[in-house]
């Protein structure tokens, strides 16, 4: 940006947002300056804090200034389930769409060796200590229906039972409001081969 | 370059820009390449992104340009292959064993053969561990790192089934005591290189072998899904 270096650094840094590109990042830098100076201002300081103080819950790894977030701290809810999931964004999507009201783990990631993630980087230990614990009956394994997933689910039944947890999975099936003539082949030959009897 | 309906696997997919994937496939005719998948992180591409799940038989169409191909089409052959359980945490291992040890843009039709027939074998009951080290034994001889397996290494007697053999990575296996460390039987070498399964010590035997050799090839380093893998048998 010719001349402001300041100004060209904040276009810059803005660039590690999602979707943002050169073009968005420069408007969105001349947007708080001429219109925004004291919500940019907020904006600012709000990022620094969050940057510095949100880390990882002790017990659920789920981002949290807390050492125990809140979900783990909230004594209404059901001690008895757990439910594993990959990430943050899966945890709230549960949250959101679910009456679920047991515990979490979030797992940050899934067994990948290709990515150089085992056991130890999805807190494993820290899970398998949990159910130790003796207060969980049924661990609801809620990672994606990927290879990986499959891979990580397969694993941590192996976990639970271990434990002696009841291990559950998330079904898999057709999509509400989908048609089977554009469902995938994996998808539907699993929908078919896990169908249920008709009550 | 055009590629229509290229045999291949993908082995390993990871998020690329905002909606992309960068895909490492293992090909037929073009060995391992690295395929960028635009847009299939969309919504709206689901169908395209399930499909390009690692251990289902696809035909891409690509196009290769430099370091990395762009992929124009994808479609699945034959019926999906479900890796369950410990055959999946398998399937990853070969995945990671083909990554490491290939290099991108290297022909190797009779890897890509050995790959196609190993998935269908992983999910075949109690006989994983040797359909490993066949896979393995395979890879390497297409890399072009073949194992020794019927003839002495210096003298080129050929291997006795009753004698015990050290195995020398890159040189082959020498005659050695039977109460020596890390020996092997030579009926396990002339198993191995028949085709034939050995009892269950041979295959662990095998094991140990391939472990070294592959480690070596690695330079000393070591595959992430050995750990996985140890983990989950341990637990037995």
């Amino acid at each position: 940006m010719p001349g402001s270096p300041l100004l060209a650094d904040l276009i810059e840094a803005l660039r590690c947002l999602p979707g943002v590109g050169g073009k968005s990042a420069q408007r969105m830098a001349f947007h708080l300056l001429e219109r925004e100076r004291t919500r940019g201002l907020k904006l600012a300081g709000v990022l620094r804090e969050a940057m510095e103080r949100i880390g990882n819950c002790t017990r659920c790894r789920n981002f949290s200034e807390e050492p125990v977030c809140a979900l783990c701290a909230n004594a209404s809810r059901d001690r008895q389930v757990l439910c594993v999931v990959e990430s943050p964004t899966d945890l709230a999507a549960i949250e959101q769409a679910t009456g679920y009201r047991g515990q979490y783990f979030v797992l940050l990631g899934r067994l990948s060796p290709l990515d150089g993630l085992g056991p130890e980087e999805l807190g494993l230990a820290q899970l398998s200590a949990r159910l130790g614990e003796g207060e969980i009956e049924e661990m609801i394994i809620a990672t994606n229906p990927t290879v990986e997933g499959e891979a990580t689910a397969h694993y941590l039944a192996q976990l639970a039972r271990a434990g002696g947890v009841k291990p559950t999975r998330l079904a898999h099936g057709v999509p509400l409001g989908g048609e089977l003539e554009y469902v995938d082949r994996g998808t539907l030959a699993h929908a078919f081969g896990s169908r249920q009897a008709l009550e | 370059m055009l590629l229509d309906q290229q045999p291949a696997y993908v082995l390993h997919a990871r998020p690329y820009r905002e909606t992309s994937l960068l895909l490492e496939c293992l090909t037929r005719d073009h060995g391992r390449l690295g395929v960028v998948a635009r847009g299939v992180r969309r919504e709206r591409a689901r169908l395209q992104r399930a499909q390009l799940e690692p251990f289902q038989p696809l035909a891409l169409d690509l196009l290769l340009r430099g370091e990395l191909a762009t992929l124009r089409g994808v479609e699945p052959v034959g019926m999906p292959l479900r890796l369950a359980g410990d055959a999946g945490l398998a399937g990853l291992y070969l995945n990671e064993l083909v990554v490491r040890l290939t290099g991108r843009q290297d022909p190797q039709p009779d890897l890509f053969e050995a790959y196609d027939r190993t998935l269908p074998r992983l999910a075949e009951e109690g006989t994983l561990a040797w359909q490993l080290r066949r896979f393995e034994r395979d890879l390497l001889a297409s890399v072009g790192y073949a194992l020794q397996l019927e003839t002495e290494a210096d003298s080129g007697e050929p291997i006795m089934p009753e004698g015990w053999y050290r195995y020398q990575v890159e040189h082959g296996p020498v005659a050695c005591t039977a109460g020596a460390a890390r020996v092997i039987r030579g009926a396990d070498l002339l198993a191995l290189a028949a085709d034939q399964r050995p009892d269950a010590a041979g295959v662990a035997a095998l094991r140990r072998l391939m472990r070294e050799v592959i480690r070596f090839h690695l330079g000393g380093a070591e595959l992430h899904a050995w750990r996985v893998l140890a983990a989950a048998m341990s637990r037995r």
